[in-house]
């Protein structure tokens, strides 16, 4: 019982700093297209609507990281009822992936 | 898409999300209704724009919740795996149902929002915790977390998990089918089935609702109902919104504010329920 005072707070640093560095990260790409789609309309390689679109693509994937992180810490301590929650919710997320591209 | 468009949409999504997270709410709920009405959006690219403004404030916000210990991340994962669901029922729906529909779910959502913000959240009564039985999964998800006024961690069990799963079901489709963080209905079923704290329910259903819009902003993505000329800066617009509402964070508490908000929730209720029911835009229903 004792190493679960410790363990549970390393998962959530971890998990704070990887959402805000994505955060960031997203922000920071998608102004960047946006800027560069003020200037260069179509004349640059990418496009601003290009760098946009990978900004958001990047928002999309974090929460994606988000669960796979946890699903590693919780069957690196062979917290294995949880990680089974952990890879139905990844499973999910990919079953939208492919609804979407069917009903494209 | 021109440079005042872009800013527009800048402009409206940060003063939507600094409204939204001066009351601690998503910022969705305001900007689906102000592209609408104000922007002349289609629905469903208004819809599409929002669900990535959600996860990035979500993501943006959850740090401080997580470092502070209210997070109950066992408690979100296994949750998840019912918004999620609920998600990708939405997805499944929005293709199918009319736009008027989608307005008129939007108003009744508004409503219940503003009723919210009327009826004050109290803590559920903690009573002393009972010595640990079968069931060891959702005892599992018991956990505690640091009250500052009492200065020492407050044990909490979580109740009724099934009860629960569906109300968070039914949150992941009006997520989804909407492009809201769903709080609205996350709230109920935190504060009457699990009977949580309110810090750790916020803070758990903050945390739930960027892996939620993720399972159907994936397929909105890929179906390419993602417009990145209108989601770019709304998301962009959504995150400062977000650090600067934070900073002017009022007091729920303050009624004058509270009732500010309940006739902005209703007049945007009206407008939607315009839009769902206003003879010119029947035509232009789907």
């Amino acid at each position: 019982m004792s190493s679960r005072r410790t363990k549970p707070v390393r998962i959530e640093s971890l998990l704070a700093g990887v959402l805000n560095v994505g955060t960031w990260l997203a922000s920071i790409v998608i102004a960047a297209g946006l800027v560069l789609s003020l200037f260069h309309e179509r004349r640059s390689i990418p496009t601003g609507a290009q760098v946009v679109t990978a900004g958001i693509g990047l928002f999309i994937l974090l929460p994606i990281l988000r669960v796979i992180l946890m699903l590693t810490i919780f069957v690196k301590e062979r917290d294995y009822k949880f990680a089974a929650a952990a890879a139905v919710v990844l499973l999910i997320i990919f079953a939208g992936f492919a609804l979407g591209t069917l009903s494209k | 898409m021109n440079i005042g468009t872009e800013l527009w949409l800048f402009a409206v999504s940060l003063g939507a999300s600094a409204l939204g997270g001066m009351l601690g709410m998503a910022s969705g709920i305001f900007i689906v209704p102000v592209l609408t009405t104000c922007g002349h959006l289609e629905i469903r690219s208004a819809i599409g724009a929002s669900i990535v403004s959600v996860i990035a404030c979500s993501c943006g916000s959850a740090a401080p919740f997580l470092k502070g210990r209210f997070t109950n991340v066992r408690l979100a994962i296994v949750l998840e795996t019912a918004t999620t669901a609920g998600a990708l029922s939405g997805v499944l729906l929005v293709g199918v149902i009319r736009a008027s529909y989608l307005f008129f779910i939007f108003g009744m959502i508004l409503l219940l929002s503003a009723y919210q913000m009327l009826a004050k959240r109290r803590d559920p009564a903690l009573g002393p915790i009972q010595p640990l039985t079968g069931r060891s999964m959702a005892r599992r998800l018991d956990s505690s977390y640091p009250d500052r006024a009492l200065g020492r961690d407050i044990a909490y069990r979580v109740e009724r998990l099934p009860m629960g799963m569906i109300l968070m079901y039914g949150a992941g489709l009006i997520s989804a089918l909407l492009g809201i963080g769903s709080g609205v209905l996350k709230v109920p079923a935190m504060d009457t089935a699990l009977r949580l704290p309110i810090k750790v329910s916020s803070a758990t259903s903050n945390f739930m609702i960027c892996v939620t819009a993720a399972a159907s902003a994936g397929a909105y993505f890929v179906r390419g109902d993602i417009v990145a000329p209108i989601a770019g800066p709304v998301a962009l617009g959504s995150v400062v919104g977000a650090i600067l509402g934070a900073r002017f964070l009022m007091s729920i508490s303050n009624d004058r504010i509270r009732l500010l908000f309940v006739v902005v929730l209703v007049a945007l209720a009206a407008l939607m329920f315009h839009s769902a029911f206003g003879p010119d835009l029947l035509g232009r229903t789907a």
